[in-house]
């Protein structure tokens, strides 16, 4: 399987405070890669780097093959992003969400009509294209996001814990429709804390304090052991429940 | 090349959009100004009229004179309002969104500033309806002919809100922008008096309304809309534009954060 | 110099159909000459002492011209601008008018209490009319029958009979009146009272006495009811609007003479004094005496297009119709 998304030697910093040290893993074609991590671990810092917010102080991203920092627009055009915080136009329809996203990935007219009508289909959301983004309940605004990141048909998907403030149907429904993206050959790269999220034949790439200390698949990695009992060990952090 | 005007045909009907749904960022827009030439310019009425001062050719009365510091007025509050909801919105939200489009960062800011220009715009012609209403009005052809010049000023003055928004990091709300950067602006410029009335006042004060690009912005709004010609004010208003604009989008170029 | 500006007046004259305008500058001693199309001031020549009153004759080919301090009317050709002759006037001549035949004229001699007759041909005084004191404001009635003549502290419209040049109907007025005007048909005439603030109205019988029909006053939200002051006035030819010049208030007013109020105050110079139309009254031209200018309206939109300097002090407008 090829290579979908590659980070080497990544580190940032925040002035002062190291917010990645020295960060490298890869996600292949068809892996659904879990970055977990506590609150504070430096997840988000590296889905800034990955959407080209912020820019790393040294290493390389590889997008498809490709440096993001050479050609950021390539990066760009293979990735589909979903951000922590919703970024929704709560009075226009999930229809009309959709073709200001495809438009910015200049996908307009009957091409952009197409995309959409996939994307959703793909979400299970087809029959709520005409509705206000507003009545929406949580987890169909989710799904809606996903679609608008599958819009342009990307290669990688980023999600940036998900889940959070989700009611534990909806949180299951999704974490399923991603998994099943990832058996029709998407990359995933899905941030998260709750490590009921991560299937057995899921990636696991565990950040802590902006360092990478453990990466392989999440049957290997636990052992005899839950991963949940596998986490909080390795991340000392006894408080986190989940 | 299709790709750049597709993102900008959509930034530019989803402002559209937001102005026609947030109705109470368009009423605030419409009172601000309407506030000042009622009830401000009615206060002012007892002063008999505005000595000739080009592009006028008599006499006018205040609340004529004041019609195009109020236009530029709208363009000043809306350039920043939408240059520093970029700020805010830059970790977050819609602008993030915006930024991750496989395009170059600079068409999608100029995208977002035109777009927010041409909501500007609206707010500049309703205004201007209003005003009517009350009997202060322009020509037909200087309706016409102020749409260029507004345009030109809204994109200088949404150039500099998107260059403070990238330089000055520890402005945290809208009142501060208020206190310090639209205040000084506006009332230090040819909106509310002619500069010969303030060198009368200060020599010092013109000086500093005579270096503000922003008194510029209002003199080419007012030329324009007396169909009078004004290429120092334009090559000004263009010049401090442009600069602001590379400037800003030096400034937000991410390898600098 | 002369000649030359004269060469070039008749080559304007030859050329075009445009107004020539003349403007009494009360302080420069001086009339300015403007061209009704451009607008441009064509040149400014010497009229005597303090000129005041201006008029130009129906046939339009002369210039009348009060030289207050002179006490003398001086007659300009309107084509050349050369002084023609001198008419007596009796002491300080302010205001005066013209028959509409041309030969009469009748002056107001503000220090006399006096209106003063001069036949314009002969160049004599045929009578001299005892009026109210201090003299000001002259009309004649379209028909020619009467003369109007306001006497500023008598606060006093006279209606001299001009058949027998004496008073025939006297009637009261507010304080100061300052200027007369009939309607083009004669049956109205509009008295302005500069202290009162008012404008009377008088209807006008056939035989052509004044019945009192109304009184217009003024005001502008935001300036000082003093200062709406109505000195100069002028009906349109329709009859329909009446202008008033507001003195200190800057401002002309537009009334509609059926309701008798105010539908409009347009902004001018300071201190606006007098008015005159243009041809088929599509300008109005006030003189402003403290801003040094003029101002012209248009009259249809009632709305106020330039203004244009002239010399010091203008006073009074007057136009030759037609002659550039």
């Amino acid at each position: 399987m090829k290579t979908a998304l590659k980070l080497d030697h990544v580190s940032f910093d925040y002035g002062q405070k190291a917010a990645l040290k020295d960060v490298s893993f890869s996600v292949a074609d068809g892996t659904f890669c879990a970055l977990l991590g506590p609150n504070g671990a430096g997840k988000s810092t590296l889905f800034s780097l990955l959407s080209r917010l912020r820019i790393p102080a040294k290493g390389q991203i590889d997008i498809s093959g490709r440096s993001l920092l050479q050609d950021p627009m390539h990066g760009l055009a293979g990735m589909g992003i979903v951000f922590q915080q919703p970024t929704l136009d709560l009075d226009t329809t999930v229809r009309q969400n959709l073709i200001y996203f495809a438009g910015l990935h200049g996908l307009r007219g009957v091409d952009a009509h197409h995309s959409i009508t996939r994307a959703l289909t793909r979400m299970r959301m087809s029959e709520r294209a005409d509705e206000k983004v507003r009545l929406l309940n949580g987890g169909h605004r989710r799904r809606m996001e996903i679609a608008r990141a599958l819009v342009h048909n990307p290669r990688i998907l980023l999600l940036d814990e998900p889940t959070v403030g989700l009611d534990a149907q909806s949180r299951k429904d999704i974490t399923d429709h991603v998994h099943d993206l990832v058996a029709e050959g998407l990359a995933v790269l899905w941030a998260t804390h709750l490590v009921d999220e991560i299937g057995d034949h899921d990636q696991v790439v565990l950040l802590h304090e902006g360092r990478i200390i453990a990466d392989g698949p999440a049957q290997t990695l636990r052992g005899e052991d839950r991963l949940l009992d596998w986490y909080l060990h390795r991340t000392h952090a006894e408080n986190v429940m989940p | 090349m299709n790709h750049y005007l597709t993102a900008f045909q959509v930034i530019g009907m989803r402002e559209l959009r937001r102005f026609f749904t947030q109705r109470g960022r368009f009423l605030s827009a419409l009172v601000r100004p309407l506030v000042w030439l009622l009830i401000f310019a009615t206060g002012f009425r007892a002063a008999l009229g505005v000595s000739i001062i080009a592009p006028y050719q008599t006499y006018i009365t205040y609340e004529t004179y004041i019609l195009p510091g109020l236009c530029a007025m709208i363009l000043l509050f809306n350039g920043m309002q939408s240059s520093l909801s970029l700020v805010y919105d830059r970790e977050v939200g819609p602008m993030r969104l915006l930024l991750t489009a496989p395009l170059p960062r600079w068409w999608l800011l100029f995208s977002k500033l035109t777009a927010s220009v041409l909501v500007g715009c609206l707010q500049v012609y309703a205004f201007l309806a209003v005003a009517v209403l009350f009997g202060v009005k322009l020509s037909l052809a200087g309706y016409v002919l102020i749409l260029p010049a507004l345009i030109g000023v809204g994109l200088m003055l949404g150039a500099l809100g998107l260059l403070l928004s990238s330089v000055i990091r520890q402005l945290e709300n809208f009142a501060t922008v208020m206190n310090f950067v639209i205040f000084p602006v506006f009332f230090l410029s040819s909106a509310l008096y002619p500069l010969w009335r303030m060198r009368e006042s200060s020599e010092l004060l013109f000086y500093v309304c005579s270096w503000n690009p922003f008194t510029y912005a209002v003199e080419l709004v007012r030329f324009s809309a007396y169909a009078t010609s004004a290429p120092v004010q334009m090559a000004i208003v263009a010049g401090s534009g442009v600069v602001f604009f590379l400037l800003a989008n030096h400034l937000y170029d991410p390898a600098r954060r | 110099m002369r000649a030359l500006i004269t060469v070039m007046l008749c080559a304007f004259a030859s050329i075009g159909h445009a107004d020539r305008i003349f403007v009494s500058n009360e302080r420069g001693n001086t009339v300015t000459v403007i061209d009704g199309t451009s607008w441009e001031v064509l040149t400014e020549f010497n009229a005597g002492q303090r000129p005041r009153g201006i008029i130009v004759s129906p046939d339009g080919t002369k210039l009348y011209v009060c030289a207050s301090d002179d006490n003398i009317v001086r007659v300009f050709d309107t084509t050349t601008l050369e002084e023609l002759h001198t008419l007596p006037s009796g002491p300080d001549p302010e205001l005066f008018v013209l028959d509409p035949s041309g030969r009469r004229l009748y002056v107001a001699n503000e220090d006399d209490n006096l209106v003063t007759v001069v036949d314009t041909q002969t160049h004599e005084v045929l009578a001299e009319v005892p009026v109210g004191v201090e003299p000001e404001g002259m009309a004649v009635s379209p028909d020619g029958r009467f003369v109007v003549n306001t006497s500023e502290t008598t606060n006093m419209a006279h209606f001299i009979d001009t058949q027998t040049n004496v008073i025939r109907y006297n009637a009261l007025v507010d304080q100061r009146p300052r200027y007369a005007d009939y309607s083009p048909d004669g049956t109205r005439l509009y008295v302005t009272a500069e202290i009162g603030g008012t404008v009377s109205v008088f209807d006008i019988a056939e035989d052509g006495s004044p019945t009192p029909a109304g009184k217009i006053t003024f005001d502008v939200p935001g300036v000082q009811q003093e200062w709406l002051q109505p000195v100069g006035g002028l009906v349109t030819g329709d009859g329909k609007w009446l202008f008033v010049a507001l003195g200190p208030s800057n401002r002309v007013a537009a009334v509609n003479t059926q309701t008798l109020k105010v539908e409009k105050y347009i902004l001018v110079g300071e201190r606006v004094w007098q008015l005159a139309f243009t041809s088929d009254e599509e300008y109005l031209l006030t003189t402003n005496g403290n801003t040094n200018d003029i101002t012209v309206i248009d009259v249809d939109k009632q709305e106020a297009l330039r203004s244009i300097q002239v010399g010091q002090q203008p006073w009074g407008v007057a136009v030759a119709y037609g002659l550039n």
